[in-house]
């Protein structure tokens, strides 16, 4: 096995051109224990799910425990799914299709592992802190911020693992996908750092606590998720369909509308809120000009498809990168709808927004990453899926769970909203409405566990590489070609 | 787009922009607001919190209870807070300046507690609903917090603040919970909730 | 409060003229001249175009 030197790497004309199968293999142990990592918490984060949705209608279920008083149980999930599954799915992802992206091998073999245990060990100290009650109470960024802190060092070398590569990158052309991870982050520790600032230091006072907070969380949706997201679906679907983006100008302009457009929707999250007018008109205006960048990336995509979905058959990757682009589309577009003062007047405080915040972070989002670890995980481990029908299971249940979820509380919420506008209708008779409508999210939530679980067992498999080691294109192999080649792996 | 610097620095900029106007701007306007004087109360308002209640705001935080109650009365016109009795004017900015960080909430699962000082004084309501809100609230979906609780069987040596339980809610006749020092607390914040003082910029 | 609303504007507009000015600048220098070959450089020989990359395990081409 050659020692991966620390020197600056060869000029692109110098060296010789690395295969595909030893750009992946330099991905191998970093990626993987992100992935593995991003399993464990998005368990972690279901099990806290069902127990936060089934106390919801169920109050007395595990009520004595002061730990997993809803007010606390419901955080901590939310820090488990962000800052765990989401996060450390995300990461890998983005270092593996750089190195793939830059033609390079993954550097920092040492430094980079390293920070997805310290990564998985901040997140722990954080649920923890948490459930123990030592929330922040401030949605979206409840870890506290002493032990936030690791984020940032692991952040600062994934920063230096992405320059490093792209320096030294291969082509003269840089894909669509490598400008929206290096957005990601840059994005992710700038808005991470001046919210900590803001929120706990007198750099904001008083209300503008409020408007920090939401520019911070929209914008960890639109700035770091988003373009991890997309980068994966722009590299995932063409490369599955063998098939190139339809128009390279039209990625162009979402990746830029996007970057200057979301980063003012924040404070719709505030409409009708103690802030000046202005403030609030601005995240309105931000919010409904998304449709320029949705709009955009929705016709790339779906003319980058067309004539092709039929591939949805015989494809893992794409089935989950396509539910989870059209659902981008879909959160997208009902989010900028949601910004307009006359539907927020009914929407605002219920469970309509719960709906709409897991059509993006799960329909769109998880569903990706999916999608994502679906076609890296093979290529990292030279082993196949172990079962094509756990693989189909995993779909459908998380499919049609998350499709229950959203149709279950939009129609809730907006009920709810209805209603609360209502002031002949006690308060009391609205809570017993929405009961039934609660169940049914926790319905789904069984039907979407059961998909969890179905991709937990199958990526125990992987790793214990329980499948069959098959030559075909999923091993990058040619028919005929003997898989001792793959084996070596140019190492 | 084959420059990193090009695209690092437009990168930079979109979020150095929105920071600017969003929070930036914003907090030039809004910093120095000052409390003004109620003349009905004599006091400067909003007050802060003290004592108890300061401590009572740590507790709510940690319960997480902003994750279904919300502190922020809509105008009117624009839903029907007020109409609902949360509050006989709209929140705004001067509301929360002694508040770090302002906890506005954002769902409503529970009804708006901007004003629930003003609107619920009782303190044995208060410990009764935290209890077990069902006592209170016939149907409610809010968890108990018994842990906030000591359950006791005799009326020998009760504190001031123990209240008797409701038989129907006892396991073993009669009962009185007596609140701990938590629970003290957070009613003690709760009961500081009360915005109903005029301000200029709400008329 | 004057002062306030020409910060805000001037910063729009400043804004503004620098993301024109970036993208003038881009075009000048062709940025967007070969946007087709960007598209086409995630394939190669081993994985070319028309070629389909990814299957259910046990499936064949």
């Amino acid at each position: 096995m050659s020692s991966h030197a620390e020197t600056i790497p060869p000029a692109p004309e110098e060296r010789e051109r690395l295969t595909r199968i030893q750009i992946d293999r330099s991905c191998r142990q970093t990626v993987v224990w992100y992935y593995a990592s991003a399993v464990f918490w998005l368990l972690v984060g279901t099990v806290l799910a069902l127990i936060a949705s089934i106390k919801m209608h169920t109050p007395g279920f595990l009520a004595d425990w002061e730990w997993l008083t809803f007010g606390r149980v419901r955080p901590a999930h939310l820090a488990a799914m962000i800052y765990g599954w989401g996060s450390m799915a995300g990461v890998g992802t983005l270092l593996w299709l750089q190195a793939r992206l830059t033609r390079n091998r993954l550097p920092l073999p040492t430094l980079l592992p390293a920070t997805a245990v310290i990564w998985n060990l901040t997140v722990t100290f954080g649920v923890i802190a948490i459930l123990a009650g030592y929330s922040t109470s401030i949605e979206w960024i409840e870890i506290p911020p002493a032990t936030a802190i690791l984020f940032g060092f692991c952040i600062a070398v994934i920063i230096a693992a992405s320059i490093r590569m792209f320096r030294s990158r291969e082509s003269e052309h840089t894909y669509v996908s490598q400008w929206y991870l290096f957005g990601a982050i840059f994005w992710f520790p700038l808005l991470y750092v001046s919210a900590q600032i803001f929120l706990h230091t007198p750099a904001a006072a008083g209300a503008v606590k409020a408007a920090a907070n939401w520019w911070f969380a929209h914008n960890v949706l639109g700035l770091w998720f988003t373009p991890i997201g997309l980068a994966t679906v722009y590299y995932l679907i063409p490369k599955v369909i063998g098939r190139p983006v339809h128009s390279y100008h039209l990625s162009l302009l979402g990746f830029w509308t996007l970057a200057i457009f979301y980063n003012w929707a924040g404070t719709h999250h505030l409409i009708g809120g103690p802030l000046p007018a202005w403030l609030i008109t601005v995240g309105i205006v931000g919010s409904v000009m998304m449709f320029v960048p949705v709009i955009t990336v929705a016709v790339n995509h779906h003319m980058t498809m067309v004539g092709n979905f039929h591939h949805l058959k015989h494809s893992p990757t794409l089935r989950f990168v396509v539910y989870g682009a059209m659902c981008y589309t879909a959160v997208s577009f009902q989010g900028s709808l949601q910004s307009l003062r006359s539907v927020n007047e009914i929407t605002h405080f219920t469970h309509y927004t719960i709906a709409h915040a897991h059509l993006g972070v799960y329909a769109f989002f998880t569903m990706v990453m999916f999608g994502a670890i679906y076609y890296v995980a093979p290529r990292l481990l030279n082993a196949e899926w172990h079962s094509a029908g756990w693989i189909r299971v995993h779909f459908w249940t998380t499919a049609a769970g998350m499709a229950i979820y959203w149709l279950g509380l939009t129609w809730a919420g907006w009920e709810q909203g209805r209603m609360m506008n209502d002031p002949r209708i006690p308060f009391l008779d609205i809570v017993k409405y929405t009961v039934p409508w609660l169940w049914s999210r926790s319905a789904a939530g069984v039907l979407m566990t059961v998909g969890h679980l179905a991709f937990a067992w199958l990526f125990w498999n992987m790793l214990r590489k329980r499948g069959a080691y098959l030559p075909g294109p999923t091993l990058l192999l040619r028919k005929g070609e003997p898989a001792a080649v793959a084996a070596g792996g140019g190492e | 787009m084959n420059r990193a610097w090009l695209l690092a620095l437009g990168v930079f900029a979109t979020i150095v922009a929105s920071v600017t106007g969003l929070v930036l701007l914003p907090d030039r306007q809004l910093r120095g607001t000052q409390p003004v004087q109620d003349e009905e109360r004599g006091i400067a308002v909003p007050a802060g919190y003290f004592g108890d209640a300061e401590e009572g705001r740590k507790v709510y935080m940690d319960l997480g209870c902003i994750y279904c109650h919300t502190q922020q009365v809509r105008p009117e016109g624009f839903g029907a807070d007020i109409e609902r009795g949360w509050g006989m004017r709209r929140s705004v900015a001067r509301d929360y300046i002694h508040d770090e960080p302002p906890l506005m909430g954002t769902m409503r699962t529970g009804p708006d507690l901007m004003n629930i000082g003003a609107r619920q004084p009782s303190e044995q309501w208060h410990y009764l609903h935290l209890y077990d809100p069902r006592i209170t609230s016939p149907g409610s979906i809010m968890p108990p917090h018994r842990f906030l609780f000591e359950v006791r069987h005799s009326a020998d040596g009760l504190p001031e603040d123990a209240v008797r339980l409701p038989d129907e809610f006892a396991e073993k006749k009669p009962a009185w919970i007596v609140p701990n020092d938590r629970a003290r607390r957070l009613v003690a914040y709760l009961k500081s909730l009360d915005h109903n003082y005029e301000v200029p910029e709400a008329r | 409060m004057a002062a306030f609303y020409i910060a805000l504007w001037g910063l729009a507009a400043l804004l503004g003229a620098t993301a024109i000015a970036a993208l003038v600048w881009a075009i000048r220098r062709g940025e967007f001249d070969r946007l087709r070959e960007a598209s086409l450089s995630i394939f190669d020989e081993e994985e070319p175009v028309g070629e389909v990359t990814d299957r259910f395990p046990g499936q064949r081409f």
